[in-house]
C-alpha cells in the first residue's frame, strides 16, 4: 500500500522536497501533494467526518508547509508523521472550534518505523490496524476518543463512567502497544 | 530512555494536546524545560499518534483538491515566502508588522499633539512679542515726534539769527523774566530768561527749587545769560521731588550749596 499517488516517498526524497520547496520549486509542492495527500486526508477525514472538511485541511496544512517550510526538519523526524500529526491537530482545532494558529509547529517527532518504500508502509498499517484491533475495547475507545476526537481525560471518563487514572492509563498503554509491535 | 514514572501518563495525553488539567500541564511544561528523556519520550509519543493517523489511510481526496493546491500555491507571493527565514523569525516579524501601523499611528498621533502644543504656544508667544514691539514701535515714534519737537526748538533757539523777543503793554519797559516748566515725575526743569541783569565774570545766576515740606532749598541748576540778558537752561534732578515754588540767586561761578541772600527772581504774585 503506497500511502498516496504513484510515488514511493522515502527520507531521502523527502529532504530534497522540502528543499525544493524552500527554494519557492512550485512543481515540489505537486509532488508533496501526491505523496502525502492520502495521509493529510485520511486522518483529517476521520476527525471531521466531512469530506469538504477533510479538503480544507488538505489545502490548510500543505499551504502552510508552503509558506513555512522550515516549520519542517528533515533532521528532526519524517515528513508522513508530521505532516499526519499536524493534519491530526488542525483537524482536532476545526472539531472543538478553536481559532486557526498562524503557522504550523514546529514538532519533533522520533520513530524508528520504516516508511520508506511501498512494501514497509502497507506493513506499517497492516500491524497498527491489528495492534487496535487487539487492544482491550475499552482501551481502543479510549484511545480512539482522545486522537480521533479531541476528548481531554476528563471527558473521556465523564463520558465512559471510568476513573480518571484509568482512562489516562488506557491512552498511555495504547500508544506504547503501538510502538512496542512495531519497534 | 528514562521516563519520570510521575509525568508518564500526563505525557501521553500532552503529547495528544488534551493534558487539560491546569497545574499538570504547568507542572509538565516546566518540566520538559529541563528533562532530555521526557522531552524524547515527548517525540516518540507523536510517532505513536501518526501511526494512529495511518490507521485511517485510504480515502483518497477529490481531484480538484490538487487543482485547487497548486492554483493557491501559484498566487501566493513570492517575496512572502523569501522573507520567511526561520519559523522564529518569521513569525516575530509577522507579529511585528502588524502592529506596526497601529504603533506608527499611536506615535504620529502623540507627536501631532506635542507639535499642536509646540505651535500653539510658539503663536501665543509670537502674538505676545508682536504686540510688545507694536507698542515699542508707537513709543519709539512719539519719541522721535518729541525729538524732533525738541530739536525744531533748539535749533531755533541756538540759531545765531534767532531773535528772542518778548512783547509786553506798549508803554511797559522790558522786564527781567524767566520762565521755568519743572516735571516733578521726570526729575527735570527747562528754564529759559530774558532781560537779565548781565553779571560780572565771576558772578552767575543760580535756581533753587523750594520744596513742598519746607525743607531747605534744593540746587536746581545755574546759568549765565549771554550780553543781551538772555539764558536758557536744562536741568535733571532727583524725580519725585514736590516743589512749591522756584527762586533764583546771583552765586559764585563755582555754585552754591545754599542760597545767598538776596533772591533776585520769585514766582510771580
Amino acid at each position: 500500500m503506497r500511502v498516496s499517488g504513484t510515488q514511493a516517498p522515502n527520507h531521502k526524497d523527502d529532504a530534497a522536497l522540502i528543499a525544493r520547496i524552500r527554494a519557492g520549486d512550485q512543481s515540489a509542492m505537486a509532488d508533496l501533494y501526491d505523496r502525502y495527500a492520502g495521509v493529510v486526508y485520511g486522518v483529517a477525514l476521520r476527525v471531521l467526518a466531512s469530506t469538504t472538511a477533510a479538503e480544507d485541511v488538505v489545502q490548510e496544512v500543505f499551504l502552510q508547509l508552503w509558506r513555512n517550510p522550515q516549520a519542517f526538519s528533515s533532521d528532526r523526524g519524517r515528513l508522513a508523521p508530521w505532516l499526519a500529526v499536524i493534519a491530526r491537530n488542525r483537524a482536532i482545532d476545526l472539531l472543538r472550534k478553536r481559532p486557526p494558529e498562524d503557522d504550523i509547529d514546529v514538532m519533533p517527532i522520533s520513530t524508528g518505523v520504516n516508511l520508506e518504500d511501498e512494501a514497509s508502509q502497507k506493513l506499517v498499517v497492516d500491524k497498527v490496524r491489528g495492534v487496535l484491533v487487539g487492544l482491550p475495547q475499552d482501551q481502543r475507545k479510549a484511545l480512539e476518543m482522545a486522537f480521533f476526537e479531541g476528548m481531554t481525560h476528563t471527558e473521556i471518563a465523564g463520558k465512559t463512567g471510568e476513573p480518571l487514572g484509568t482512562v489516562k492509563t488506557r491512552i498511555r498503554t495504547g500508544l506504547l502497544a503501538l510502538r512496542k509491535v512495531l519497534a | 530512555m528514562s521516563v519520570h514514572p510521575q509525568f508518564a501518563e500526563a505525557l501521553a495525553l500532552y503529547a495528544m494536546g488534551t493534558l487539560d488539567d491546569p497545574q499538570d500541564l504547568a507542572a509538565l511544561e516546566s518540566h520538559l524545560g529541563t528533562c532530555g528523556d521526557c522531552r524524547r519520550e515527548l517525540e516518540a509519543l507523536r510517532a505513536d499518534m501518526a501511526l494512529l493517523a495511518f490507521s485511517v489511510v485510504g480515502p483518497q481526496p477529490p481531484a480538484r483538491s490538487r487543482e485547487r493546491l497548486l492554483g493557491a500555491v501559484a498566487a501566493e507571493p513570492r517575496l512572502e515566502r523569501r522573507d520567511r527565514q526561520s519559523y522564529a523569525v518569521g513569525h516575530l516579524r509577522q507579529r511585528w508588522f502588524t502592529f506596526a501601523p497601529v504603533m506608527v499611528m499611536l506615535m504620529l498621533a502623540v507627536f501631532s499633539i506635542l507639535l499642536w502644543r509646540d505651535l500653539r504656544n510658539t503663536r501665543r508667544t509670537l502674538r505676545h512679542t508682536h504686540a510688545q514691539l507694536e507698542q515699542m514701535q508707537a513709543e519709539l515714534a512719539r519719541t522721535n515726534a518729541e525729538l524732533a519737537e525738541a530739536k525744531m526748538v533748539n535749533d531755533l533757539l541756538h540759531a545765531p539769527d534767532a531773535w528772542p523777543l518778548t512783547l509786553v503793554s506798549k508803554k511797559t519797559p522790558p522786564q527781567p523774566q524767566i520762565k521755568t516748566v519743572y516735571s516733578k515725575q521726570q526729575g527735570a526743569l527747562l528754564l529759559m530768561a530774558s532781560n537779565l541783569t548781565p553779571l560780572p565774570e565771576n558772578k552767575i545766576y543760580q535756581l533753587w527749587l523750594l520744596p513742598a515740606d519746607g525743607s531747605a532749598p534744593m540746587p536746581a541748576g545755574w546759568f549765565k545769560p549771554d550780553g543781551k540778558g538772555n539764558g536758557m537752561m536744562f536741568h535733571k534732578m532727583s524725580a519725585g521731588v514736590v516743589a512749591k515754588g522756584f527762586a533764583v540767586t546771583i552765586e559764585p561761578a563755582s555754585g552754591s550749596q545754599t542760597p545767598t541772600m538776596p533772591i533776585v527772581m520769585e514766582p510771580a504774585g
